[in-house]
C-alpha cells in the first residue's frame, strides 16, 4: 500500500542525485505531511515533531545517492522518518516517568469510568507503546522491523501492542463483561 | 473457560502462523465473547489508521535547505582546499623543471589558485560569524538566499568545468571562481552589513 507518492518520481531522484534544489524541495512536498504525521504521533511535542521532519529531509538530501529503487520511495523516507523519531524518544527517555504516573492514578480514573477519545488515549499512551502501536497498526511495519529499529526484540515488540491495545481498550470504554 | 488473551488476538492477526492458533482459532468458534473481542480489535485498528494526518505549523524547508547549502559550502571549500594545493604543487614542478612549459597555461593556474584562496578566506571568514544561527529580516533573508542559490549554481558548473579538457577548462575554472569570491563577497556583505546595523 503507498498513499504517498511523487509524481515522476525516477525524473525527481535523479535531479535530486545531481544536487538539484528544486527536486530536494519536490520531495520534501511531497512528504512533508506523512513525515509530520508520523513524528508527531510517536513524539510527544510538535517542536519534536517538527524537528524530526527537519532532520529527516536532511538526511534524505544527504543520502539521496544512496536510495536504490528497490522499496518504493515513501517507504524509503519512511523508514528514515522512523528511526529518526525513534532516536528522539530514546535522547527524551526521562519522559517515560509518565506511564509510572499513569499506573498509581490509573484505578481512580478508572472509577469515574472516564471515556476518552481515540486522539486524548494515543497521547495517554507511554511513548513506547504508541511507538509501538502506531508503527505496527498503522504504517505496517513487523514486529521483527519495530524490534530492529527500536534495537528490542519482536516479543518486546508485541507485549508493547498487547498492552497499549488493552489500555486503549480501557480508555476508549469498550470494556464489556464477557 | 479461559477466554483468548489480548496478546493471542494480535497474533491472529498477524500473516505467519503463530504457535497455539489452531486451539484459538477453535475457542473463536464457539465464543460469542471472544469473537466480539476481535471484532472491537479490528474497528480500533481501523479508526486508528482514519485519524486524520496532523500538519506542521510552520514549513521546515527553509531550514533544511540552509542545511544543505551551508554543508556543501563546506565540502566545496575541503575540495577548493585540496586542488589549490595540487595547482600549487603543479607550479612548483614546473619550476623545479626550468620554467613552465605554457606560460599563459601556468599564469592562468596561478591567478586560479588566487582566486580559490580568496574564495576560502571569505568563506571562512562567513562561517566564522555562523550565518545559520542568526535571524535575519525577510528582505536580508531574501538576498542572502538569492546570492547562496546563486554560489551553487556556480558550484555545479565547477564540478562540470573541472571535467572539461585542459584548455578551456582552466579559463573556464577562472572565471568561475572571480565568480564566486564575487559573490561570497556580496554575502558576507549582506550578513557583516545586517549585524552592524542592530549593533550585534
Ligand atoms: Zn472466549
Amino acid at each position: 500500500m503507498d498513499l504517498y507518492t511523487v509524481a515522476d518520481a525516477e525524473s525527481v531522484v535523479a535531479r535530486a542525485r545531481s544536487g538539484d534544489e528544486g527536486a530536494l524541495e519536490e520531495l520534501y512536498r511531497a512528504f512533508e505531511i506523512p513525515v509530520y504525521n508520523l513524528a508527531r504521533r510517536i513524539c510527544r511535542t510538535t517542536e519534536d515533531a517538527e524537528d524530526v521532519l527537519q532532520e529527516t529531509f536532511f538526511e534524505v538530501c544527504r543520502s539521496i545517492g544512496r536510495y536504490r529503487e528497490e522499496g518504493s520511495l515513501w517507504g524509503w523516507v519512511r523508514t528514515i522518518a522512523a528511526s529518526k523519531a525513534l532516536m528522539r524518544l530514546r535522547r527524551n527517555k526521562y519522559r517515560e516517568t509518565d506511564e509510572l504516573r499513569d499506573e498509581v492514578t490509573g484505578h481512580r480514573r478508572e472509577d469515574t469510568a472516564l471515556r476518552m477519545d481515540l486522539e486524548a488515549a494515543l497521547e495517554r499512551l507511554s511513548e513506547t507503546s504508541r511507538a509501538v502501536v502506531w508503527l505496527h497498526d498503522v504504517e505496517g511495519y513487523t514486529h521483527e522491523e519495530i524490534a530492529g529499529m527500536m534495537g528490542k526484540t519482536p516479543s518486546f515488540s508485541k507485549s508493547q501492542l498487547a498492552r497499549a491495545h488493552h489500555r486503549l481498550r480501557r480508555w476508549l470504554g469498550e470494556e464489556v463483561e464477557i | 473457560m479461559t477466554h483468548l488473551s489480548m496478546e493471542t488476538l494480535l497474533g491472529l492477526r498477524e500473516s505467519g502462523v503463530e504457535p497455539g492458533e489452531a486451539a484459538a482459532r477453535e475457542h473463536l468458534e464457539c465464543c460469542a465473547g471472544c469473537r466480539a473481542e476481535l471484532e472491537r480489535l479490528h474497528q480500533r485498528v481501523a479508526r486508528l489508521k482514519a485519524l486524520p494526518a496532523l500538519r506542521p505549523a510552520r514549513d521546515r524547508w527553509p531550514r533544511v535547505a540552509e542545511r544543505v547549502r551551508a554543508e556543501r559550502r563546506q565540502r566545496r571549500l575541503r575540495a577548493g582546499g585540496l586542488v589549490g594545493l595540487a595547482a600549487a604543487a603543479s607550479i612548483a614542478l614546473a619550476v623545479a623543471l626550468g620554467g613552465p612549459a605554457r606560460p599563459a597555461g601556468a599564469a592562468g593556474e596561478q591567478e586560479i589558485q588566487l582566486q580559490m584562496a580568496r574564495s576560502q578566506a571569505l568563506e571562512s571568514a562567513l562561517n566564522q560569524y555562523h550565518p545559520d544561527e542568526r535571524v535575519l529580516d525577510g528582505r536580508t533573508a531574501g538576498i542572502a538566499e538569492a546570492l547562496e542559490d546563486r554560489i551553487a549554481r556556480v558550484d555545479r558548473e565547477l564540478e562540470m568545468a573541472e571535467l572539461e579538457e585542459q584548455q578551456t577548462r582552466d579559463q573556464q575554472l577562472l572565471k568561475l571562481w572571480r565568480e564566486r569570491v564575487g559573490l561570497l563577497d556580496a554575502l558576507v556583505d549582506v550578513h557583516v552589513t545586517r549585524a552592524s546595523n542592530v549593533g550585534l
